[in-house]
């Protein structure tokens, strides 16, 4: 059974990212970037109500356009559209200029509905305008049960009760999504920002209707999509359709305003939670009422899973008695697509939150407290690990006892990912040439966690090389299939394909040099031995060399000025166990990113709905707020290398428990909760009770 | 964008006319292509400004100083002069936007620039400002508006130059129709607080040329508090400006941004700073009377603490 | 629709941008045969050409390159780099002067791509990603960002390493609160912001004490 090996060169050292040189230098080619000859510009018309009857879209005007050279609608007939946004027609000229025009030149004969519905408290009461006709916006409570909360909670010695809510966060990658396909009598080829080319060719073959082996999708760099871009999208099946027309390459790339419409978000959550414990500390008794929004579907629309709104309740702790009764409300909005832990910020959020309150009320330390009750002891051990980091003996206090206006604050929060365990599905081929040149070819993506740089050092350890003598090719599906980049998976797919591609090539170099063993320094001599034809081998997933789940927990330390309000996260510290850690170079910055998108969630991001219009009001990065690199705070990364679980998939489980322990912290920092995220400085001025009521006229 | 044309003016004359009634003038230009890519400007041509003669220099004198409107905010921020002289505008300009704004946006741009408000921005809400018949805002969302204003329309003045031209009683010298006029800052806004199609007092035009500072007050102090750290708009700005004698105020004067039309100033409040010891009460007096008529909304309503608390920072760090 | 302007120019009724426009290339063959006061008027007015809206030729200066172009006015630099010539190493993240994606370095100070129109950033010296590495060898910050891993899609990478880039040629040796604020115009969704810090002091030959990315063995029962 293969094993990694036990004495590592390359494998948990710091190998540099292998793609570095193009990215830094901007010779590296997005799909925003490639410019196919001939190619031209493609735009999107989008619905500028959120509920209304398309009667007709009449394209003539817009074709007239000098420039434009094709016009498609998304839809045929009469057609409802449901949110701000969603797709009416396209255009494809030969300059951006002229598809802006052409756009303005597309006339819709529209009947906008007054029957729309944006925020979630006002679509889930009875008699509210329903998303789809007939259909109530609430979905039926998804009901648990264990045990008997209501006896059970006149047993605990203390009890809790918190509203605690998330927004719907935008994944606002930083390349917007889109393609550039070129659609011709051979074939369709499409420049895919995506994080799954082989959900792309079979989103392009069924859209299109053709064979999967006529779509080619190539992706050598992609500007993020943590977690919504898989399928063809709406945009990919338009630009192809345009090329077609046009007989020509189109780059259709959504704006920067489009993201915040019509490709995805993180569902909200409401959360009504009732929780209790007994004298001793454990848990006893756990109540939860929660619905959020997907928008007007349930996100169906993602290959990445995604789901409607509900989240694992009661998140990570073991609770004998349990009521949970979760609805998704549908809104007139865009859908949701997984992002990054589907499910488990919002999850993480409310539960960890409700912890401190209770530990709190018990009189107890919220270390000590969750130490009782986390089942599991890694992630027990980790706590004990980031505790002596952040100093938690040294700083924790009772909530708002912090002197002064500028209070701080300490609070912790753990995490669970159950993916990331690897796909076999997954394969690779690689061709060894005589002069010793070597090239690995696997048909996944690098969506900037460093699966390029993974392959090359697997390789590299295996037969004896440095990385920079291996050559990785990703991102064609004319490569051996690989999963796509979700679910924390990529890494625990590729090590241990590349592992057996390695095994297989020695073991052939072998064979065929007489060189008994063929890596390091007999490696250039055996590939001479080849004569002049490359060697050729494949590989499969390996599942002894991946494994699961992951876990951590991270520490938050916080400054809160009470005067005005402002959250400044002074550091956090994340502790995380990594399965082998195969570049802890790129998995620093993996953890870095989840914490920094979880502490986007705590305190800036959220898609603000307009109740009077149905718009997004922040369709943009000046209203729609990312962290800055001043709001980054100290980030330690505490990453534990346990090289006896296998490779572990762990671009999720960082981004999970960020919110909650910041939010933990703001609270222990201020002695009241601000339950609601963003924490805003107007909701911390708001929770001092420093707010003076409205002046109405 | 809609297509335009395009011209470069040598002087203010044939700026103005070459502007016509249907232009714009385009110095840094940030505001306006921001306003142009969303449609929500469409000027049939566009005249440079960048070329006219005498209008980009930082000028000390004994009575008052002078900034010309093209004077870039990165050059406000990295003059020494200016951080000696006007701490407070140094410490304004060095919080606008970022960097790459600062790069090319002008002191005339920053004056003149449009609502910030995201109904008055986004395409394809038409609200009072933009002709409509509705303040979005009122009805809905407002935790970015006004505490105060004279009109239907919510939206504040988010200059920060403003606040800190107010506070040191700063006239806008404004070119129309080939006279100068010189504005200070309540008159360069007071149309924004009658009219909600307004955005400042500037007719179809009229050219900002400079901004000249009174050479009175010897301390100056700016501050804003945003959701973020850096690159955001101010959620409350706050300037003050002042001497201090014998430690007590001399002529102080202490103006707040992003919560009305108009940098904000109680004359009341002045007087009463005025030969009163720097403390904290003092300050926390002071604030209570410049936010006394303060009309919160259901979501801005935070602004009044945060004002009060940057008031009297503010006002503090006169002390030096 | 253009109306006639207020006009108080030399030529009568004529609004003066019409006059502009009509005049073209025989404005400047004519002036010698005309008036001192007329010669005057015309050399101003070619200095105040109308131009477009239809394209027109523009020259940019690219990392020492000339590159002639037939754009429209409202074409901005980004567009004209992208879209008009292969300098695709400048990115478009939001196309509203907000992300820093496209940041380009204009007489060497770092601006928005983006928010420039390209007619107008005719006569400046503008350098792009693609204009630092010279003869192949990668700068100081190139390889800084390379060692910390100061990157991961790498979409913002370009804009990140112009702020940087222009932050130590105007400052070399920045405090950690000045890196800060000279990068405060870029955004970045994966994450970089940490090591990008420390890819700065890097850079500027500062190090910085390696308190992050400890690997740690734990013991299990």
């Amino acid at each position: 059974m293969p094993e990694w090996p036990t004495v590592r060169k390359y494998i948990s050292g710091d190998t540099r990212r292998v793609d570095a040189v193009p990215k830094v230098t901007g010779r590296a080619r997005y799909s925003s970037d490639i410019q196919a000859t001939g190619w031209l510009y493609g735009m999107i018309l989008r619905s500028k109500w959120p509920a209304a009857k398309i009667l007709s879209v009449n394209l003539d005007k817009a074709l007239k356009i000098p420039g434009i050279k094709a016009a498609v609608l998304a839809r045929d007939g009469q057609f409802t559209v449901r949110y701000y946004g969603e797709e009416i027609a396209a255009v494809a000229g030969t300059t951006k200029q002229a598809c802006l025009d052409a756009l303005r030149a597309i006339e819709v004969n529209a009947e906008p509905s007054p029957d729309f519905v944006v925020h979630e408290d006002d679509a889930i009461k009875d008699g509210s305008p329903q998303v789809w006709k007939g259909v109530s916006n609430a979905s039926d409570p998804h009901v648990r049960k264990r045990g008997d909360v209501d006896s059970a909670f006149s047993e605990c010695a203390a009890i809790i009760e918190g509203f605690y809510s998330t927004p719907v966060q935008l994944h606002n990658p930083m390349e917007t999504h889109g393609n550039t396909v070129s659609w011709t009598d051979e074939g369709v080829t499409v420049w895919a920002s995506t994080q799954g080319i082989g959900s792309v060719q079979d989103g392009f073959a069924g859209a299109l209707g053709l064979d999967a082996s006529k779509v080619r999708v190539l992706t050598d760099y992609m500007g993020g999509g943590f977690g919504s871009k898989f399928g063809a999208g709406v945009e990919g099946v338009l630009a192809a359709r345009l090329s077609k027309q046009a007989n020509a390459p189109v780059r259709l790339m959504l704006t920067r305003f489009d993201e915040a419409l019509a490709v995805g978000n993180r569902p909200s959550s409401f959360q009504k939670i009732k929780m209790g414990a007994l004298a001793d500390g454990k848990l006893h008794a756990f109540q939860l009422e929660n619905y959020g929004t997907p928008g007007v579907g349930a996100g169906g629309d993602s290959g990445g899973g995604g789901g409607g709104a509900n989240i694992q309740a009661p998140y990570l702790y073991k609770v004998p008695n349990i009521h949970s009764s979760q609805r998704s409300v549908a809104v007139n909005a865009g859908s949701a697509r997984a992002f990054r832990a589907p499910g488990n910020p919002p999850a993480s959020y409310g539960m960890e939150c409700a912890m401190d309150e209770l530990a709190v009320k018990l009189g107890m330390d919220p270390l000590e407290f969750r130490l009782i009750n986390d089942p599991v002891e890694i992630r027990r051990n980790e706590y004990n690990v980031g505790a002596a980091h952040i100093g938690w003996k040294e700083k924790y206090k009772k909530p708002g006892s912090s002197p002064g206006v500028v209070k701080t604050g300490i609070g912790c929060a753990g995490a669970n990912w159950p993916g990331g365990r690897g796909s076999p599905d997954t394969s690779g081929e690689a061709q060894i040439n005589p002069d010793g040149s070597i090239e690995i070819r696997i048909g996944v993506q690098d969506i900037g966690t460093g699966t390029k740089t993974v392959i090359a050092v697997v390789a590299a350890e295996m037969l004896g090389l440095r990385p920079d003598q291996i050559t990785v090719k990703v991102g064609d599906t004319n490569f051996p299939p690989g999963t796509g980049s979700g679910g924390s998976n990529t890494c625990p797919s590729v090590a241990p394909v590349v592992y057996d591609v390695c095994s297989n090539a020695l073991q052939q170099l072998q064979s065929k040099s007489g060189f008994a063993d063929a890596r390091g320094d007999n490696w250039f001599p055996a590939c001479k031995k080849l004569g002049v034809t490359p060697l050729k081998v494949t590989g499969q997933w390996q599942q002894s060399l991946a494994g699961g789940p992951a876990y951590g927990v991270q520490f938050a330390e916080v400054e809160v000025d009470t005067e005005t309000g402002l959250v400044t996260v002074k550091k956090i510290v994340a502790v995380h166990d990594c399965g082998l850690i195969i570049d802890h170079l790129t998995l620093e910055s993996q953890i870095n990113g989840g914490c920094i998108i979880g502490m986007g969630y705590a305190l800036y991001e959220e898609r603000v709905m307009d109740r009077v219009s149905g718009v997004v009001l922040n369709p943009n990065f000046e209203t729609y707020k990312l962290s800055g690199i001043a709001d980054v705070p100290e980030i330690e990364a505490v990453l534990i290398n346990m090289p006896e679980r296998g490779v572990i998939g762990i671009g999720e489980p960082s981004t999970v428990p960020t919110a909650g322990a910041i939010a933990n912290a703001v609270a222990n920092a201020i002695g009241v909760r601000v339950p609601h995220l963003p924490i805003t400085p107007a909701k911390v001025l708001a929770a001092l009770g420093k707010v003076p009521p409205p002046v109405t006229a | 964008m809609n297509p335009f044309e395009y011209t470069t003016a040598r002087t203010p004359d044939s700026a103005r006319q070459l502007v016509g009634d249907h232009g714009a003038y385009i110095a840094g230009g940030n505001d306006l292509l921001g306003l142009l890519k969303d449609y929500l400007a469409t000027p049939d041509i566009l005249v440079n400004i960048k070329s006219l003669p005498g209008l980009d220099k930082i000028q000390s004198g004994p009575d008052k100083w002078t900034l010309g409107a093209l004077v870039k905010i990165a050059e406000l921020e990295d003059s020494a002069d200016i951080q000696n002289a006007f701490p407070g505008i140094h410490d304004a300009a060095s919080e606008i936007a970022s960097p790459q704004i600062r790069n090319v946006a002008t002191v005339g741009g920053n004056l003149a620039q449009h609502s910030r408000c995201w109904y008055f921005r986004h395409r394809d809400t038409v609200c009072l400002k933009k002709g409509g018949d509705l303040c979005y805002a009122r009805e809905s969302d407002n935790r970015y508006h006004s505490l105060f204003t004279g009109n239907p329309c919510i939206s504040p003045v988010v200059s920060s130059l403003a606040t800190t031209f107010a506070a040191l009683d700063a006239s806008a010298i404004v070119l129309r129709d080939g006279k100068e006029t010189s504005m200070c800052m309540d008159e360069l806004y007071h149309r924004a607080w009658e009219n909600p199609l307004a955005h400042n007092s500037l007719e179809p035009g009229d050219l900002i040329v400079r901004v000249e500072i009174p050479a009175v007050r010897t301390r100056s102090a700016y501050m804003q508090i945003s959701d973020k750290h850096s690159f955001d708009w101010a959620l409350v700005s706050c300037a003050a400006a002042a001497n201090v004698v014998d430690g007590k105020l001399d002529k102080p004067r202490v103006a707040l941004g992003s919560i009305s039309p108009v940098p904000h100033q109680v004359e009341a409040a002045n007087e009463f700073l005025d030969g009163k010891t720097l403390d904290d009460a003092t300050a926390s007096r002071a604030a209570d009377m410049i936010l006394a008529d303060a009309k919160p909304l259901q979501h801005n309503a935070y602004k009044v603490p945060m004002a009060h608390a940057l008031i009297r920072r503010t006002l503090l760090k006169l002390k030096g | 629709m253009k109306k006639a302007g207020k006009d108080k120019d030399v030529f009568g009724a004529v609004s003066r941008r019409t006059f502009i426009k009509g005049l073209g290339a025989t404005a400047v063959s004519t002036v010698a045969a005309q008036t001192a006061a007329v010669a005057q008027e015309l050399e101003r007015v070619n200095a105040e050409k109308v131009v477009g809206p239809g394209a027109v030729p523009v020259t940019l200066t690219v990392n020492g390159e000339k590159l002639q172009l037939q754009l429209e006015p409202r074409v901005t630099l980004l567009d004209a780099l992208r879209n008009y010539s292969s300098l695709t190493g400048s990115k478009e993240g939001c196309d509203r002067a907000a992300c820093g994606a496209c940041t380009v370095l204009f007489d060497g100070a770092p601006i928005y791509g983006c928010q420039k129109l390209a007619i107008e950033a005719q006569g400046h010296e503008i350098t792009t990603i693609e204009g630092l590495a010279k003869n192949g060898s990668l700068t100081k910050v190139q390889q800084a960002f390379i060692d910390k891993d100061a990157l991961q899609c790498g979409y913002c990478t370009p804009g990140f390493v112009m702020s940087v880039t222009a932050l130590l040629n105007k400052n070399p040796r920045p405090t950690l609160e000045e890196a800060k604020h000279a990068c405060s115009g870029n955004l970045c969704r994966c994450g970089t912001q940490p090591h990008i810090l420390k890819a700065v002091l890097e850079a500027a030959g500062i190090g910085m004490a390696e308190k992050t990315g400890k690997t740690e063995g734990i013991k299990h029962a």
